[in-house]
């Protein structure tokens, strides 16, 4: 006996499935400030692995500004420097990244 | 549409899963071989967990993690040379009643010093206390070589040239070079973050000496948050900032802060008081817009009860303590620092300054003790009374000075040589609070007249090794004052047009001075210099 899923199913769980991955990305801006771990330059950018000092957890983002970019090459901003980050959890891009104030 | 035969799948999945068992249970043995393996593979796995914790635990506690250190070391030539002005000198050491050697004509002539060497000592320690919260600290060492203090400032009878070599105090430990004692230059604590906003708190002894732009000069690293702008303030002061860098899209890098310093302590009094107050000075510092390429600084600050002299810890003065209030200062000042890359084959760095000091006497004047008394001139004790007050002589008035400082440092970077121009002019009435500056003579932004420096860098090709930031180089520079007015740096009495000293009144000379005035004085310098 030879069954088959009626097409109709299969269809809709594909539409689902496509609306689940599809959907427009919030861009939602996160902030933080956190600890550089690691530092990974690139020709125009940075991938930049930092801890959150609150919950410890890791998020990497991109650095593509060049005056960002310029202190990281200069090490100017190492690593085990606190940073006050502001990213794009959509894209994962650094909006603001600046050494926390003080003295 | 054609769908997909679940009987295939669901015969392949099964037949998938069911084999491996029908293996395992055909040879016993190497079914235990296989659950000994898992067993091993478990502990393996507690094992590198339990590593992980521990290693975490260790480098959680390591001195790298929480404490670092780092440090300059300056071996330092100077070639110094000066034109004194033909002058009449006050001259407590008096001897006659009548007044007749009050004063001592002193004829012009060239001084110098030939050779001059110092060597400074720095060490830093930073340490990240708690979360958020920081200690740093600096000590310093400042010593001329084949002395114990900074006589070698000074002319060969105790002739002071300028009354911030008059001797070290308090401001200027660990800036104007003395003896071999490592003082702590700075130490503060700063709590950062507070309730998670861009606010800080911080307090100690400050970083309130080579400020921007200095950093050009002294090949340091651009200033931070921290600081002062150099045209006004370079005294190393006990006090406190409280700051707030908010994050405006349009202003990048923009920060405000309150900053207030101790710079006299008048200790234990009686209800009466002793005729003195604490001496204090505090402003705000509002940075709008600060990037690489330009940083926008304004600052306004007031010294309040500004003190005739301040204790004096050497030199001929030593022992001199504040004997009277002198009045208020207000100073305004704006600092523009920027940068432009890919100028020719280099990078140019440039700035400009301008400053305003206005003062607000009062009638205090100072008192010089005469050793012979002098009828209709001093009290029947001897105690003659100058006249002078801040910033006057004679009569009562405000002053008003005024201030410019502008210059750029042009890097090669390929070959790491930096070639720098500054140039400053102070007005007649311009007075600054800069005593700890890095000028041999005299701080050159305090100076009324121009100042022309040039310098040039040169860093060896080398790699560094104790951190990224550290560097060996050899600096090469050359100063000439040009002194239109005489007090350069001193808030006491009116200035002196350099033309006038010789000018003689009814009573005698009419601008008597106490300290020896220079018309220009000159300063070549070398350097070998070590950032680690």
């Amino acid at each position: 006996m030879r069954k088959v899923l009626p097409s109709s199913i299969a269809l809709a769980l594909f539409t689902a499935s496509l609306v689940t991955i599809c959907s427009p990305a919030q861009a939602a801006e996160v902030k933080m400030i956190a600890t550089i771990e690691r530092i990974e330059l690139k020709e125009k950018s940075a991938t930049v692995t930092l801890k959150d000092t609150k919950s410890d957890k890791h998020v990497s983002v991109t650095v593509n500004d060049d005056l960002t970019l310029d202190k990281l090459r200069d090490k100017r901003i190492l690593e085990g420097d606190e940073i006050r980050l502001k990213y794009d959890d959509a894209t994962g891009v650094a909006t603001y990244f600046r050494k926390t104030a003080g003295c | 549409m054609k769908g997909v035969p679940t009987t295939v799948l669901t015969a392949s999945l099964l037949l998938g899963l069911i084999q491996p068992s029908s293996l395992l249970a055909a040879d016993p043995d190497l079914q235990k071989k296989v659950e000994a393996l898992e067993h091993e593979l478990e502990a393996l796995k507690k094992q590198v967990k339990e590593t992980d914790r521990k290693m975490e635990k260790v480098e959680g506690k390591s001195l790298g993690r929480w404490l670092t250190i780092s440090g300059d070391y300056r071996f330092r030539y100077d070639y110094m040379s000066g034109d004194v002005a033909p002058y009449y000198q006050l001259n407590p050491a008096n001897t006659q009643a009548d007044g007749s050697d009050l004063f001592i004509p002193v004829q012009g002539q060239n001084v110098k010093n030939k050779a001059l060497y110092t060597n400074r000592f720095g060490l830093n320690l930073d340490a990240k206390a708690t979360q958020n919260v920081t200690v740093h600290a600096r000590l310093l060492m400042y010593k001329i070589s084949g002395a114990q203090d900074d006589a070698a400032l000074r002319g060969s009878n105790g002739q002071t040239y300028f009354s911030d070599r008059a001797g070290i105090f308090d401001g200027t430990v660990g800036h104007v070079p003395g003896s071999s004692n490592l003082a702590v230059d700075q130490v503060y604590a700063t709590w950062r973050n507070i309730a998670d906003q861009p606010l800080w708190f911080s307090i100690g002894r400050r970083p309130s000496t080579g400020g921007s732009p200095s950093h050009l000069k002294e090949n340091n690293e651009k200033p931070g948050n921290s600081g002062v702008p150099q045209l006004l303030v370079d005294y190393a002061f006990d006090g406190m900032t409280f700051g707030y860098a908010p994050d405006i899209d349009a202003l990048p890098g923009a920060y405000l802060k309150f900053c207030y310093g101790r710079g006299f302590e008048n200790g234990i009094t009686t209800k009466s008081g002793n005729g003195l107050s604490d001496t204090d000075m505090a402003g705000f510092n509002l940075v709008p817009y600060d990037t690489d390429n330009l940083r926008v600084e304004f600052q306004y600050n007031r010294g309040f009860n500004i003190f005739n002299t301040p204790v004096m810890l050497t030199g001929p003065f030593q022992g001199s303590a504040p004997a009277v209030d002198l009045g208020d200062i207000d100073w305004y000042g704006i600092n523009l620092l920027g940068r432009i890359k890919h100028v020719g084959p280099g990078t140019l760095n440039w700035f400009i300054s301008g400053g305003l000091s206005k003062t607000h006497p009062n009638d205090n004047t100072v008192k010089v003790q005469l050793q012979t008394p002098i009828d209709g001139f001093t009290t029947t004790a001897g105690l003659l009374d100058t006249q002078s007050g801040l910033m006057w002589t004679g009569a009562k008035e405000n002053k008003t000075g005024n201030a410019v400082y502008l210059g750029c440092r042009y890097d090669l970077d390929g070959s790491r040589t930096k070639l720098g121009f500054e140039y400053n002019h102070g007005s007649k009435n311009w007075i600054t609070f800069a005593p700890a500056s890095d000028d041999m003579w005299t701080s050159k932004v305090g100076t009324r007249g121009s100042v022309y420096e040039v310098y040039a860098i040169q860093e060896l090709l080398v790699e560094p090794i104790s951190s990224f930031k550290s560097k060996a180089f050899f600096r090469l520079g050359y100063q000439y004052y040009d002194f239109d007015y005489t007090g350069s740096n001193n808030w006491v009495g009116a200035p002196t047009k350099m033309a006038d000293l010789t000018a003689m009144g009814a009573m005698g000379p009419s601008y008597g001075q106490m300290l020896t005035p220079l018309k220009n004085a000159s300063n070549f310098y070398a350097t070998f210099e070590v950032h680690f």
